[in-house]
């Protein structure tokens, strides 16, 4: 089950969008596919769901192959099994509520009783119960949402496809949203492809994030891996703020900045030359400049305090780079300060 | 679950690209042929020496007969009489357009509402009431000659400026139609900028509107001068009567009467399409030009501005137009119909409704009844479904080819009505559907292509084509998508196209007048036909009874509720 991609390719006339991508996804598994704008994640999934013919490669839903280019097999969109929520989310506006998530089920012939069964099933499920008499056109965003999600997952699909469907909501709606999603997700155990250019919601949503960059595959694994460990910087400031630091990386597999201070890391492997050590804001510490010297433990000054409400946001400069800070504790701007980390929250990547 | 998930799995074959295909080469196709068959068949006429079906050789003469001085002639007044009725239109559509759209006029609804009503007014019914009204011996010169004594008529409507005249009342609706979306469009807030620099009405009017409008006020112009050079019912009405020939019915006059002359009447033709042609080519040019920052979203209402003390000068001129393009002209088809002879004082009238009986007891006209309700009704059908398929492919589809068939299907707002007619009339005589209903239908479906592709293309883009995939995602296959999900989209689009389409092949007259039979008569021919005959009673009593029942016909498709 779940969900194969095989070495994917689509060209728009002569250009290729996706370059030969593939991964697996297991049942019951959220992956985000995560990337700049353009990058080829709608293009992705829109092959999977068969609104696009690819060029080259294999896909599979379940254990069935649905494209292959090499033996000519192309099943339309309509005969796989698949649940889909649009960006736009396409509700259709001359049909009510229930009908609109009725759709699935009356397209594959179910019966009256078990319709009405399933539609309220799945309408409970998204909170809109209440809604099914309601015409299409008399709901907000967040309601068109649900019922996109509903319409999606009444006729309990192999797969789930969605592109980025909290995209239009506004940012509270799309945090309690967010979460409603993952657990109906959960509930539901449905292998399930997540378009987003949001950082935030790959890291919280997803059971692995596949990073994506002009059409290829530029790192796949789970939240923790790709923010703790990104494969280089592009990576590193997907999925989220990065601090980077020229270094010089020595036969020892130690960096050394501008400034003389060393830079450890838990990662070995980087070869000796030039090189950039990332360390992310929330795992430096900041504190006062006691004289102590040591690895990792840069020295700086207090350039710019921004008050986030729960803590404070630092810019510090340092010999070498103006890195970011988070911290509860406050310090005022101009103040000498000691910014250090652990070894396993700093990693070395090929400057690029 | 499973009964609902093995019916997907069963169900597996590849993909429909044969059928759509399929489809596409029928479309493409049946528009090719309708559309060049003419076409050709004209370029073939205009090189012969005889008539369609008759004994006939290669000659040159026609093409050289367009240099000679009467067709020249007419190619000037056909030039003349067009540049004054689009500019005068433009103006007047403008003018409507500003004062609705822009002013603080009080009958802004009523107004529009009148510009309709005289935008699906036949040309040919109106013509037919001006000569009623504005000849020699018609209702104004008689009414004037009590009052001012003399015997010399006072109006002539059989002249160059009768033409211009009731061109321009048809017209102007069409330019205001046109002009309405561009300046609905148009941000206001640039007008209002424009005030609070400290400009005047006038000034702003001048400086800001003006210029931001220039292109729509340009299409405009072009599109009444494509109309004008192409009206036939008009200038046939009033011009043949008064000597005063255009292109379209000097056309119509080598055509039908002896000794015919076929292959100059397609060379004329030819060159008539040519200049209405590159009218609708500049035209879209000028369209893609269009820069004008228009307004997205709701944004707000525009603040209209106060007329003051023009309101009465807006007030009667609204209502002279309304009054000169509908009212009167219908009151005088009333009386008409309703009185033995013609005498333009109701008192000396003998009233009677023996026209509307003659209409009943004679055979031919409810056959052209019968004839017009197959071909308006029925020819709807199948040029509202040739121009949905033509819309569908060129707007959402696009498989190779597509623009080939965007620009055939484009073609006929090029080609000025008598011209396709007379196309018709070169090629059907080698086709079996020679005689019958069928030429008309085909005819009209031809020239009014555009009109349906259109209607249906502007909802088509307009539809997200995520709304049919999220159908396909869910299961249904095309076919269902489409009659589940497109299709009942469409419905306000498909209505109103085949609205257009019913009274535009209902009031046709130019493309019918060269290629109607005996059998294949339809309405507007019979009235027109009554008409020249000088039984203008009975000519009345029809388009009376005409427009009551195509009004209620029409009233009765929007209603249905088209369920799908
Ligand atoms: N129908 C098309 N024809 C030509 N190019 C296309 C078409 N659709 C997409 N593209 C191009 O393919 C590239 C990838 O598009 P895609 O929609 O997959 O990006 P995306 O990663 O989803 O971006 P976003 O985050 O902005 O939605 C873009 O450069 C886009 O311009
Ligand atoms: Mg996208």
């Amino acid at each position: 089950m779940g969900i194969g991609v095989e070495s994917l390719v689509k060209k728009y006339g002569g250009k290729t969008i996706v370059d030969n991508v593939g991964f697996h996804i297991a049942d019951g598994e959220l992956v985000s596919l995560l990337g700049p704008s353009g990058c080829g994640k709608t293009t992705t999934l829109r092959c999977i769901a068969g609104l696009e013919t690819p060029e080259g490669g294999r896909i599979a839903i379940g254990d069935e192959v649905v494209f292959d280019a090499a033996s000519g097999v192309t099943v339309e969109p309509y005969h796989r099994n698949i649940g889909m929520v649009f960006q736009s989310y396409a509700i259709w506006p001359h049909m009510t509520v229930f009908e609109n998530v009725a759709f699935p089920l009356r397209v594959r012939g179910a019966s009256q009783t078990e319709v009405e069964r399933r539609v309220v099933r799945a309408l409970d499920r998204v909170g809109l119960g209440a809604f099914r008499d309601r015409s299409s056109q008399q709901l907000s965003g967040g309601q068109q949402q649900r019922v996109a999600v509903a319409r999606a997952i009444v006729h309990e699909p192999a797969v789930l496809l969605f592109d980025e469907p909290l995209s239009n909501l506004d940012a509270r709606l799309r945090d309690q949203t967010r979460a409603e999603i993952r657990a109906l997700q959960r509930e539901l155990n449905i292998a399930t492809i997540y378009v987003t250019h949001d950082q935030t919601e790959a890291l919280s949503l997803s059971d692995r994030i596949l990073v994506m960059r002009d059409g290829r595959i530029e790192q796949f694994g789970t939240p923790e891996e790709i923010y703790a460990r990104p494969s280089d910087m592009f990576v590193a400031e997907v999925v989220g703020t990065a601090n980077f630091f020229d270094i010089v990386v020595d036969d020892a597999g130690l960096g050394r900045d501008s400034g003389g201070t060393v830079f450890r890391t838990a990662f070995p492997g980087a070869a000796p030359g030039k090189a950039r050590a990332m360390v992310r804001p929330d795992r430096l510490r900041i504190g006062a400049d006691d004289g102590a010297g040591g690895p990792n433990r840069l020295r700086g000054t207090v350039r710019q305090r921004l008050f986030m409400g729960g803590y404070y946001e630092y810019v510090v400069e340092t010999a070498s780079a103006r890195p970011r800070v988070l911290s509860a504790e406050a310090f005022a701007e101009g103040t000498p300060v000691v910014l250090s980390f652990n070894d396993e929250n700093c990693i070395f990547l090929a400057r690029d | 679950m499973n009964g609902v998930r093995s019916l997907a799995s069963s169900e597996r074959r590849r993909g429909p690209g044969w059928a759509v295909r399929a489809i596409f080469a029928a479309t493409f196709l049946s528009a090719a042929f309708l559309i060049l068959t003419p076409l050709l068949a004209l370029l073939h006429g205009s090189f012969q020496t005889g008539s369609p079906g008759g004994a006939s050789e290669f000659t040159l003469r026609n093409w050289r007969d367009l240099g000679s001085g009467n067709i020249v002639h007419t190619l000037f007044v056909t030039c003349y009489i067009s540049v004054a009725t689009s500019v005068l239109s433009t103006i007047g559509g403008a003018g409507l357009t500003w004062l609705v759209y822009r002013s603080d006029f009080r009958f802004k609804k009523s107004l529009v509402g009148a510009v309709g009503l005289s935008f699906f007014f036949p040309g040919f019914i109106l013509a037919m009431a001006w000569v009623i009204l504005a000849s020699p011996g018609g209702i104004f010169n008689d009414l004037l000659g009590h009052v001012f004594g003399g015997d010399d008529p006072v109006f002539d409507i059989y002249s160059v400026s009768g033409i211009i005249w009731i061109q321009v009342l048809h017209i102007v609706p069409f330019a205001f139609f046109t002009l309405r979306g561009p300046m609905i469009a148009m941000d206001s807030s640039l007008e209002e900028a424009g005030y609070a620099s400290g400009g005047n009405p006038w000034a702003v009017i001048r400086r800001v509107t003006l210029p931001l409008m220039i292109f729509p006020l340009l299409s405009s112009l072009l599109l009444c001068f494509v109309l004008s050079v192409e009206q036939f019912a008009i200038p046939a009405m009033v011009g043949i009567p008064g000597h005063v020939n255009t292109l379209a019915t000097e056309l119509y006059l080598l055509t039908s009467f002896s000794p015919p002359n076929t292959g100059l009447a397609a060379a004329v033709g030819l060159a008539m399409s040519a200049v209405t042609g590159l009218s609708i080519f500049a035209q879209r040019r000028v369209i893609a030009r269009n820069t004008a920052p228009t307004v997205t979203g709701k944004g707000y209402r525009v603040r209209p501005l106060a007329l003051g003390r023009w309101h009465w000068a807006a007030n009667t001129i609204c209502l002279a137009y309304v009054a000169m393009s509908f009212f009167i002209p219908t009151l005088a088809l009333i009386y008409t119909s309703c009185i033995k002879f013609f005498v333009a004082n109701p008192f000396d009238a003998a009233w009677t409704f023996r026209n509307y009986q003659q209409l009943w007891e004679s055979p031919g006209t409810l056959r052209a009844f019968w004839n017009t309700l197959v071909v308006a009704g029925g020819g709807a059908v199948l040029g509202l479904t040739l121009g949905t398929l033509v819309a569908w492919f060129t707007h959402r589809l696009k498989p190779p080819g597509y623009r080939a068939l965007d620009v055939l299907a484009a073609l006929p707002f090029g080609i000025p009505g008598i011209v396709i007619g007379l196309g018709f009339l070169w090629s059907y005589v080698y086709l079996p559907i020679h005689g019958s209903l069928m030429v008309l239908v085909f005819c009209y479906v031809a020239r009014f292509l555009p009109y349906a592709t259109e209607t249906v293309g502007a909802q088509v883009v307009q539809l997200d084509k995520a709304l049919e995939e999220a159908a396909w995602a869910s299961g249904a296959n095309r076919l269902v998508s489409f009659r589940r999900i497109i299709l009942p989209l469409l419905r306000p689009a498909l209505q109103s196209g085949y609205f257009l389409l019913f009274i535009a092949y209902f009031r046709e007259i130019a493309a019918a007048a060269l290629i109607y039979t005996a059998s294949t008569q339809v309405l507007s021919i019979s009235i027109w036909a009554f008409f020249e005959n000088a039984n203008w009673g009975v000519a009345s009593a029809l388009s009376i009874v005409a427009t009551i029942v195509t009004v209620a016909l029409m009233a009765a498709v929007m209603r249905a509720p088209l369920k799908v």
